[in-house]
């Protein structure tokens, strides 16, 4: 029965999302907000029962200590649990942002955030692009067993070429007119339109997929279900 | 007049799409080689005793028509060879998809072989929604017992009363990390700090296809060890999978993977229409 119900629910959902191929309506609108609404209260109830309850209000209640049917208890009462409430008033700080007297308070929190993000975005940005910045030093000439491997060096000049040349185009320190370095910065421009070309292929491909999707659900299940 | 054209080209696009759903058409995937080898690496992998794979599935409906076939491929893979696996997202959407898809695969897999068996909290445990981002996967490399990160998986049992996690305490013992997403924000998180200076993971990612192109950098530079190419890696995984496991019921990979075909060639070919009898404006 519920699952009949999700299943009509959402083949409707669907369909009323879909008339905005037809043009911009109420129903379209409908759905979107509903959609956006359900989307923000589910990241609301889901923070608070998955982490939120069992991780942080259960162990400061104590809730979360199993009690035997002997009325001794698993474990005693810890009470650096307590420690948990100074985090979160600091957190709570955050709403004095609605305050104009106390907006202030709120900017601490805010501070602390993005010093805490500041600190692991450096620290991420290493991980994340020197090993990119290390793969790109490549030979031009590949060596296979004593032989070149043409296909590889074909590859590896590709590569170099588009990093060096779309570099260049965004080097706008200064300018030169010479023919030399118009050519490739030309050279980047094109590389990059195929680059575009790559992302804009494959961005139709992930719509499709979607749209996909979408089809085989109406088709098999909601359809199927009406009919 | 230009409004009808567009409607035009959407009822196109709808009847490539209905073509192979009705006819139950389906076209042999093209090999994908960076799928290819998360199969091979699979079948090659030994893993020890109180060894585990950690699955993120980072994706919600937004991309469920490419992450989900492609995460539950590679599921199917883990349980088939016995590896056990602990889901978790970072996603809020993803919740029902962590619930679904293991108990999905793991009543195929039985009906397939009948004398295996698949149990919640032996084969895989599912940690649901972690909320954290950088700071719950930057403290997973750093914990010196996994248990007390999570404390709980998603049914509320406590992790120490999971045969998986009874002696599951170090980042050395994750093997693996699979994570599935369309969300860059999320996987990079991933590539930046799931890992320390004793143990790095193996690492392969499942993307949509707009996110490919990025994808392919990570590759190059062996940040990750394998790569689902959107619905075509799915497909082509299931495909192994098919080969490997004969009478295997098929997955939605397939017939996605077609119904994406036909209607691309459709706009290819209207691509080319438009090109050629295009109105002077």
């Amino acid at each position: 029965m519920w699952d009949n119900l999700i299943i009509i629910a959402g083949g409707l959902a669907t369909l009323g999302i879909f008339s905005f191929l037809i043009k911009e309506n109420f129903i379209y609108r409908l759905f979107e907000h509903i959609f956006i609404g359900i989307a923000s209260g589910i990241g609301v109830l889901f923070t608070i029962k998955n982490f939120l309850y069992p991780k942080i209000i259960r162990p400061v209640l104590g809730i979360d200590i199993y009690k035997y049917p002997d009325g001794t208890v698993e474990s005693a009462y810890n009470t650096f649990n307590l420690l948990y409430l100074i985090p979160m008033a600091f957190g709570l700080l955050y709403y004095f942002i609605y305050s104009k007297k106390h907006g202030w308070l709120a900017k601490l929190v805010i501070g602390f955030s993005l010093g805490i993000s500041g600190g692991l975005h450096f620290k991420g940005f290493f991980n994340h692009v020197m090993p990119q910045i290390f793969s790109s030093f490549k030979s031009l000439i590949v060596l296979d067993n004593g032989a070149i491997n043409y296909l590889e060096s074909f590859n590896n000049t590709i590569f170099v070429i588009t990093l060096l040349s779309v570099m260049y185009y965004f080097f706008f320190s200064f300018k030169s007119k010479s023919k030399i370095s118009l050519g490739i910065s030309k050279t980047g421009r094109l590389l990059l339109m195929v680059c575009f070309g790559a992302f804009f292929g494959s961005t139709i491909m992930a719509r499709l997929t979607l749209l996909v999707e979408r089809v085989q659900f109406l088709y098999n299940d909601f359809f199927g279900l009406i009919f | 007049m230009k409004d009808l054209e567009r409607k035009i080209i959407y009822l196109f696009v709808l009847l490539a799409l209905l073509v192979p759903l009705i006819t139950g058409l389906v076209l042999k995937p093209v090999k994908m080689d960076n799928a290819g080898s998360i199969y091979t690496q699979i079948e090659e992998l030994k893993f020890k005793k109180n060894e585990v794979a950690f699955v993120a599935l980072d994706f919600g409906p937004n991309t469920k028509g490419e992450n989900e076939p492609q995460s539950e491929v590679f599921i199917e893979h883990l349980m088939l060879n016995k590896i056990p696996f602990v889901l978790f997202s970072q996603y809020f959407l993803a919740e029902p998809f962590l619930k679904e898809i293991p108990l999905r695969v793991s009543k195929k897999i039985m009906k397939l072989y009948p004398e295996r068996k698949l149990e919640y909290g032996v084969d895989w445990v599912n940690l649901g929604y972690q909320p954290g981002r950088t700071q719950l996967i930057q403290s997973i490399p750093k914990s010196d017992d996994l248990r007390k990160i999570f404390i709980k998986d998603v049914r509320g049992n406590k992790l120490e009363n999971l045969p998986i996690f009874k002696n599951l305490t170090n980042f050395s013992q994750i093997k693996l990390l699979a994570q599935f997403t369309g969300l860059t924000g999320l996987f990079d998180i991933y590539v930046s700090f799931f890992k320390n200076k004793e143990h790095q993971p193996l690492f392969f990612h499942g993307c949509t296809s707009i996110t490919i192109p990025d994808a392919y950098i990570y590759l190059d530079s062996k940040q990750i060890n394998g790569l689902f190419e959107g619905i075509a890696g799915a497909a082509w995984y299931s495909e192994l999978l098919n080969i490997d496991n004969p009478g295997r019921v098929p997955d939605s990979s397939h017939i996605i993977n077609t119904m994406l075909g036909v209607a691309h060639l459709v706009i290819i070919l209207l691509i080319i229409f438009g090109n050629i009898f295009r109105r002077k404006l």
